[in-house]
């Protein structure tokens, strides 16, 4: 909301600088931020434009002739379209200053063309904000008189505020004066209110008629008739104009004014267009239609509240009036609306209608029951001081149950516990005395008595955010002790997290973060369930929560692809989600590790090995020895989206997928090569982790034996298979088995393969005899041969 | 032929054998052999020695032992040097050529300020805490003193995925799920990821991360607040940073705060990263409100407590000076490769 200083000073003294007031709001809790208004340049005199020619090198620029008093003709380049001969105009001489130096006049050659000045705009002048052409004055002042004993510039300074929704008092200048007036120790200045009422009574001319009343628990109004609608005064022009309305006729001006001024919105009614003589309050009907005053139809619902003539509905209750009951210029009698709303039920009305007006924010955020008459009256004075009229006598006052003023029990003790700071009753006090709050001390508590307009105070914490408010939270000293209580810790459920970031990095893999939501077909590109969709999403292209973290990782690979990027490593560490009905939010939260390899090493002098397959399984297996978890294992399988799939196991556990996708889904991605994918679930590394054993065997005493074997098979035993027969009759001896070998010689045919292992045997009581090795490598041979016909070659 | 004569006659074959072995690159283990073997040319005139006088045998075996060691010598130097040929087609070995590119990944700029927050807060003597991403109203908004229709709920944009379940817009929830299942005293941070229906721009995204910090026991303050929070942005962002704390408001805290940072820009004069304020916006924070003990069973008598907030993006914007927030997430490695 835009402040004026001018305005606010209606009400209090400003004597600080812009700068100190804007930090004084802002330490008030209303951030502000300020701009100066006002003459803000020199040397700008009237000057006469004598010769307008075109700019010989410049279709958009005029070579001007301009009389600046002198009696000398400055030439001046001027680009606007509304300039001619004849006319006359500001013009800032050499030499002229904008904005405190910011900006200077020089000589300059425009297009060839030497310029000694500029004519100006009403907006370099910050005269108006017209910048469409130069300003055309209209006066018969002397060439060269300074433009400002020309035009009127008013000095002021505007504050612009940032204001938190539990301040809606302050959203006039009424009660941004009173909060600086707090921190000053300033009364605030009151002017009365004065008019003429005529001996008929308003009562007379309206009756009003509440139906729901914890809707609109207070409804007041006023007649004035007779008045003559007319364009506003100047003064008032400026002042809307300065907080940013434009002005419209003098008696809608005028309830502007007042909302502007006290914070409460009023409404004008043409009274002829009331029907009955009669308000109703009442909610719409389910689908009743309206027309507001900006031309809209809206199809209401329920709990929209209307106010109603004899007939028909007039206004949107706190929101906008009615097109059908709007002041016009053919307007003579006019009723006054002030009344209070439920601030629950505007925003609800005014929510689903995305309809948010300067009343329905100010009836949202609470407004002040108690000043709904104050505020008619001020209305009513200013509406016949401008428009002229016949005041009917009294309100039409319909309040059935007035408001109580809220007084809250208050511990000093308390207070001061809670803020950590040293401050006597005494001075609390004197903080609720400069808010208005009245304060009586009673046994060691006060009671405080909240004024009508501040009512976000309900509650004893909320008197100790004043105290703390007025005080300065900067006076608050910053406590120098540290507390913490050991019951307090709890163990981190993330933790091994970190430690696959530190990993995963130093192995050459770039951390990406991607947007968790994706389209519906991204979903369906791999097997992972349904997809939660988003009721209101931003875009098709986002309408659901990613199920799997693989597609971000293949967005990201085209983005680098797209960028000539040969060769990368990326991995993203997320939740997705899946469709879950038995569950609260009806979804179900996993998260994963996701991997991603493209392309193939930098190139190099020394050759690289590719990023296959067996590559990156090898990677996996580092990452997850890393993290102390073992017994990897991979099986072949198939799943959506994948030409090649590996499950990951430890131990029987399945903890993940890896794969090559397939060409039809890259294609969607439209992604020219085909990366290697990894999927793990980060839950099962985190139980497995969680569970680890810290065990250690002393390093052996006594020589290790090796003995290789060369195996012949048929091509299709996995290599796996054979591995594990190995292991199982290599008994506790086998220490390690290698597969370092695997070839096709040319005199075994098709169908076979030769596989070499070398196998490392070693016990930890003695070295091992050639003899007890032999034994047992004859059995490890027996049973290849019997489970898979392998033969020793 | 004297045994000194067939010294010296050995050795000039092997010279000769040298010479057109280079040339005709033949086998060096040939020529090992035919000298050094057991049966060579060596070990022969080793077993003429018998027949060499007793006064002549020391200066004989001298001689011997010397050439013996000049062909070993020789023949290893051959060899390696062999090696060192066939790889690299030169005559000198080139130490500049470049070194294996075992290059780095990198962890994400997002990870490393959240890492670093947690480290302070960690050595402060937080816990770490978690919430669901997807979570009900009750926890993003009710039980934090946010009905239905108010205005508050206009503070932040909200992705519903049925009437009562949305995307958190902040990571606030966490703390009514840790008090939940915990009793008081809690000391806690909860980072994570949170969603706010905002178009993409340079300057925002459908969805950012933050860190919630909450600590309730016996006699917390406002001043401890302060405390910790202060020491919190000297580490973070140097030991000469000034803070501002300044009345805000947060359904959920009472008093509510915003914390300010002396622009690290600037220094406090006035630039365009502090819009000329000399201050940088860093954090919300406050006392939690009484309303959220209730929501979550705690005795407000009893207990007192603040929370924090901030955002990660934001942390990160400006300690690496990133100007488009979108570069965080569109996986750019040209991006990356430079955290």
């Amino acid at each position: 909301m835009k402040v004026s200083q001018n305005w606010l000073k209606e009400y209090i003294d400003i004597s600080d600088s812009p700068e100190d007031v804007a930090d004084s709001l802002t330490a008030l809790g209303l951030e502000a931020s300020y701009e100066i208004k006002g003459k803000n340049f020199t040397n700008v005199v009237l000057g006469k434009v004598e010769s307008c020619n075109p700019h010989p090198d410049a279709d958009k620029l005029s070579v001007c002739e301009v009389d600046t008093g002198n009696g000398d003709l400055q030439t001046i380049v001027c680009g606007a379209p509304n300039v001619k001969a004849g006319i006359h105009v500001p013009v800032a001489r050499v030499g002229a200053e904008f904005n405190g130096g910011d900006f200077k006049i020089k000589k300059a050659k425009l297009r060839g063309v030497e310029s000694n000045g500029m004519i100006c705009s009403g907006k370099e002048l910050a005269f108006n904000n017209d910048h469409e052409g130069i300003l055309i004055l209209n006066t018969d002042a002397e060439l060269g008189t300074p433009i400002e004993e020309i035009l009127q510039f008013e000095e002021d300074v505007l504050y612009e505020l940032d204001l938190t929704p539990n301040r809606g008092d302050c959203l006039s200048h009424l009660g941004v004066a009173r909060d600086l007036a707090a921190l000053s120790l300033q009364k605030i200045k009151q002017s009365k209110i004065q008019f003429k009422e005529s001996s008929q009574q308003a009562s007379d001319a309206v009756s009003v008629f509440i139906k729901d009343k914890d809707a609109c628990p207070r409804y007041a109004a006023r007649v004035i008739k007779g008045v003559t609608v007319a364009p506003s005064p100047n003064w008032l022009k400026q002042k809307l104009e300065a907080v940013g309305l434009s002005s419209i006729n003098n008696v809608v001006d005028a309830a502007n004014f007042v909302l502007m001024d006290r914070g409460h919105p009023l409404h004008t009614f043409d009274l002829a267009a009331i029907e009955d003589n009669t308000i109703n309050v009442r909610y719409a009907k389910k689908d009743e239609s309206f027309t507001t005053l900006d031309g809209v139809k809206h199809k209401l619902s329920d709990f929209h509240l209307l106010i109603c003539d004899g007939k028909k509905p007039v206004a949107l209750a706190g929101i906008m009036g009615g097109e059908n009951s709007e002041i016009s210029e053919n307007t003579t009698d006019v009723l006054i609306e002030s009344a209070y709303f439920n601030p629950t039920v505007v925003r609800k009305g005014a929510k689903i209608l995305d309809l948010s007006t300067d009343a329905s924010r100010r009836f949202e955020r609470d407004t002040d029951m108690e000043n709904v008459t104050h505020s008619l009256n001020q209305l009513t004075a200013l509406i016949q001081q401008l428009a002229g009229g016949e005041i009917l006598q009294g309100i039409v006052d319909v309040y059935p149950k007035k408001k109580e003023k809220t007084t809250i029990q208050f511990s000093p003790e308390t207070c001061r516990n809670l803020l950590g700071i040293e401050l006597s009753d005494k001075e609390i006090q004197s903080i609720f005395s400069s808010l208005q709050i009245e304060s009586k001390a009673k046994s060691g508590t006060m009671e405080c008595t909240i004024p009508h307009f501040r009512n976000d105070l309900e509650r004893e914490v909320d008197l100790c955010e004043e105290v703390a408010r007025v005080y300065g939270y900067d006076n608050i000293p910053s406590s120098q002790r540290y507390t913490a209580s050991y019951a307090a810790f709890t163990e981190d459920a993330q933790e091994l997290d970190s430690l696959l970031r530190t990993h995963l990095h130093s192995c050459g893999f770039h951390e990406h973060y991607s947007n968790s939501l994706f389209s519906e077909s991204f979903s369906r590109h791999f097997a992972a369930g349904d997809a939660v969709e988003l009721h209101n999403p931003l875009s098709r292209d986002m309408a659901f929560l990613r199920n799997s973290i693989l597609p971000g990782l293949l967005m990201a690979a085209v983005y680098n692809e797209k960028r000539q990027e040969k060769g990368f490593c990326l991995f993203e560490i997320g939740a997705v989600h899946n469709t879950s009905p038995k569950t609260e939010t009806g979804s179900k939260e996993k998260i994963q590790l996701g991997l991603l390899w493209y392309g193939d090493p930098a190139l190099h002098w020394r050759k690289y090995e590719d990023r296959d397959l067996y590559h990156c399984k090898g990677e996996i297996e580092k990452l997850l020895s890393s993290c102390s978890i073992s017994q990897i294992s991979f099986k072949p399988a198939n799943s959506q989206g994948f030409t090649t799939l590996l499950k990951i196991y430890s131990n029987k556990t399945q903890i993940g997928i890896m794969g090559i996708p397939e060409n039809a889904l890259l294609k969607q991605y439209d992604l020219k090569q085909a990366p290697i994918l990894a999927d793990l679930s980060l839950q099962s590394l985190r139980e497995l982790w969680g569970n680890r054993k810290h065990n250690y065997t002393s390093p052996p005493q006594f020589p290790a034996t090796s003995r290789d074997i060369a195996l012949q098979v048929n091509r299709e035993i996995p290599a796996e298979s054979l591995l594990i027969t190995i292991k199982k009759d290599g008994g506790d001896h086998l220490k390690k088995v290698s597969l370092f070998d695997v070839y096709q010689p040319t005199d075994v045919g098709e169908t076979q393969k030769s596989l070499a292992f070398s196998l490392q045997f070693q016990s930890e009581s003695a070295t091992l005899k050639d003899a007890e090795v032999d034994s047992v490598m004859s059995k490890i041979l027996d049973s290849l041969q019997k489970a898979h016909g392998a033969v020793q070659r | 032929m004297s045994i000194t004569d067939q010294i010296q006659q050995v050795r000039s074959e092997f010279q000769t054998d040298l010479k057109s072995l280079s040339s005709e690159n033949g086998s060096v283990d040939t020529i090992r052999i035919k000298y050094l073997g057991r049966k060579g040319l060596v070990a022969s005139l080793f077993v003429q020695m018998g027949s060499v006088t007793q006064a002549e045998r020391p200066r004989m075996g001298q001689a011997l032992n010397q050439l013996k060691s000049e062909i070993t010598h020789q023949i290893d130097t051959l060899e390696t040097g062999s090696e060192h040929l066939a790889e690299n087609h030169s005559d000198e070995i080139d130490y500049t050529l470049p070194g294996d590119p075992l290059s780095r990944g990198s962890i994400h700029p997002l990870s490393q300020v959240m890492e670093e927050i947690k480290s302070i807060f960690l050595r402060l003597g937080f816990s770490l805490a978690y919430g669901p991403e997807i979570d009900t109203e009750f926890y993003n908004f009710e039980a934090l003193n946010i009905p239905k229709h108010h205005p508050a709920r206009d503070m932040q944009d909200t992705f519903y995925i049925s009437e009562s379940v949305l995307l958190r817009t902040h990571t606030s929830d966490t703390q009514i799920h840790f008090m939940e299942n915990h009793e008081p005293p809690v000391r806690i941070i909860a980072p994570g990821r949170v969603y706010r229906n905002e178009d993409i721009s340079v300057r925002s995204y459908c969805l950012f991360h933050q860190i919630e910090g909450l600590y309730v026991d016996k006699g917390v303050t406002f001043a401890e607040l302060k405390g910790t929070l202060d020491h919190f942005a000297r580490e973070l962002f140097g030991k000469k940073v000034k803070t501002r704390f300044r009345p805000s408001y947060f359904p959920f805290t009472e008093p509510s705060a915003e914390m300010d940072v002396s622009c690290i820009f600037c220094k406090s004069k006035g630039c365009n990263i502090c819009k000329k304020t000399g201050w940088l916006e860093i954090l919300g924070c406050g006392m939690v409100d009484p309303e959220v003990f209730k929501a979550v069973k705690y005795d407000p008598e009893k207990w007192t407590g603040y929370a924090f907030g901030m955002g990660i993006e934001r942390m990160a914007m400006l300690k690496f000076g990133v100007e488009d927030i979108r570069l965080f997430y569109n996986g750019d490695v040209r991006f990356l490769r430079q955290f």
